[in-house]
């Protein structure tokens, strides 16, 4: 079941989405944030912004802060970690290190 | 967040008699409502070039293909939010440019349709779309109004054991979810997997923009024509490959293997994530 993270009446009000969908571009793990007919992905390996466009600035600071907050992090994390268990956050990275 | 204007190119015409619902929503493109088959037959005529007509009426959609319909243009692309017969298309194809139709909850919502036709990004958001259950494929429309179809495969149950429920098809989030029931598709990831142009467009697009680790040690080894097995005596190409897709982050990297890759790039290893 696609995973939305819960927001402010502000927020929810302003048309703001956090989102993970059961179909997802396979690549890195990511969170979609979505409003209207833009989508903002952010790398759950690193916390960055996946794409350059749509600008980042547009993401009110507010919407980052909650999503950022470590237990919702954790959360958002392991709900990506359910459902795709095959390309997980967290895995061995460097076959060196 | 900066505000949008209103596509200039954009004529857009409403089949309708009564209803203004519709109207708010397409309000920004100020659209021309037509509400009788006899004014729909005389704008059809001298309808601009890329006019977009929506229909929400199925009897003026029905009184209209009854009547003779001589010289029209087809420039128009036809935008049917009811169900049509399928003996209806054929004639339908004749008069408008594009033909796009669906039934039930098929459809976007009218606010939405007119955000998404009003988008810079429309042609990769859906307006709608059609489950064929006999043939196990969904039809979706996109925001240019090409259609684009998916089979049923293509939606495969999620990690979590959510399955696709074909039959509770909607399009939400503006265009950019396909929604099964519980489950949901978002839109990128069905073309990348369905429309070679996006994917061809999309990495290039990533590849320029990624300011990634990965992505910065893609582009140096590109610029210096360097494959990655050129790296072997060092460093495994398969570490490379890892570093490059973002499957190996930067903090996990060993200061040795980054300082070989470094050497052979002819770079401080500390100015490759600068490219």
């Amino acid at each position: 079941m696609a995973f939305s993270l819960s927001l402010t009446v502000a927020l929810a009000k302003a048309r703001w989405k956090v989102k993970i969908r059961d179909k997802e571009t396979r690549e890195p793990p990511h969170v979609t944030i979505i409003r209207g007919t833009l989508a903002w992905r952010l790398n759950l390996r690193t916390g960055d912004y996946m794409d350059a466009d749509p600008d980042p600035v547009d993401v009110p600071d507010e919407l980052l802060d909650l999503i950022f907050e470590a237990t919702t992090w954790k959360r958002i994390c392991d709900e990506w970690d359910r459902m795709y268990p095959d390309n997980p956050v967290k895995q061995l990275v460097d076959e060196e290190a | 967040m900066t505000t949008k204007s209103v596509r200039s190119d954009v004529n857009m015409f409403l089949l309708q008699r009564n209803s203004q619902i519709h109207l708010s929503a397409s309000a920004p493109f100020r659209p021309n409502v037509i509400s009788s088959v006899k004014l729909l037959i005389d704008r059809l005529k001298r309808m601009p070039k890329d006019s977009i007509l929506i229909s929400y009426d199925r009897d003026l959609t029905t009184a209209f293909l009854k009547c003779n319909v001589p010289g029209v243009t087809r420039h128009a692309a036809g935008l049917f939010f009811h169900e049509i017969e399928t003996r209806d298309i054929p004639e339908l194809s004749i008069l408008f440019r594009k033909l796009v139709f669906a039934e039930g909850n098929g459809f976007v919502t009218s606010d939405e349709l007119a955000e998404i036709l009003n988008a810079e990004n429309r042609s990769e958001l859906a307006i709608g779309g059609i489950v064929n259950g006999k043939t196990e494929r969904i039809t979706l429309w996109r925001g240019n109004f090409e259609p684009m179809t998916i089979p049923f495969s293509a939606f495969e149950t999620a990690g979590d054991g959510t399955a696709p429920d074909f039959s509770r098809f909607s399009i939400i989030d503006c265009g950019q979810t396909v929604k099964l029931g519980d489950y949901e598709a978002a839109i990128d990831a069905i073309l990348y997997e369905f429309d070679p142009d996006y994917r061809r467009e999309l990495s290039k697009k990533r590849r320029q923009e990624d300011r990634s680790f990965g992505a910065a040690l893609l582009r140096l080894r590109k610029q210096r024509g360097l494959s990655r097995k050129d790296f072997e005596s060092e460093v495994a190409a398969k570490t490379i490959a890892r570093i490059e897709t973002g499957k190996a982050s930067p903090d996990r990297i060993r200061k040795s293997t980054l300082e070989a890759i470094g050497r052979i790039l002819d770079v401080e290893p500390d100015e490759i994530a600068s490219f």
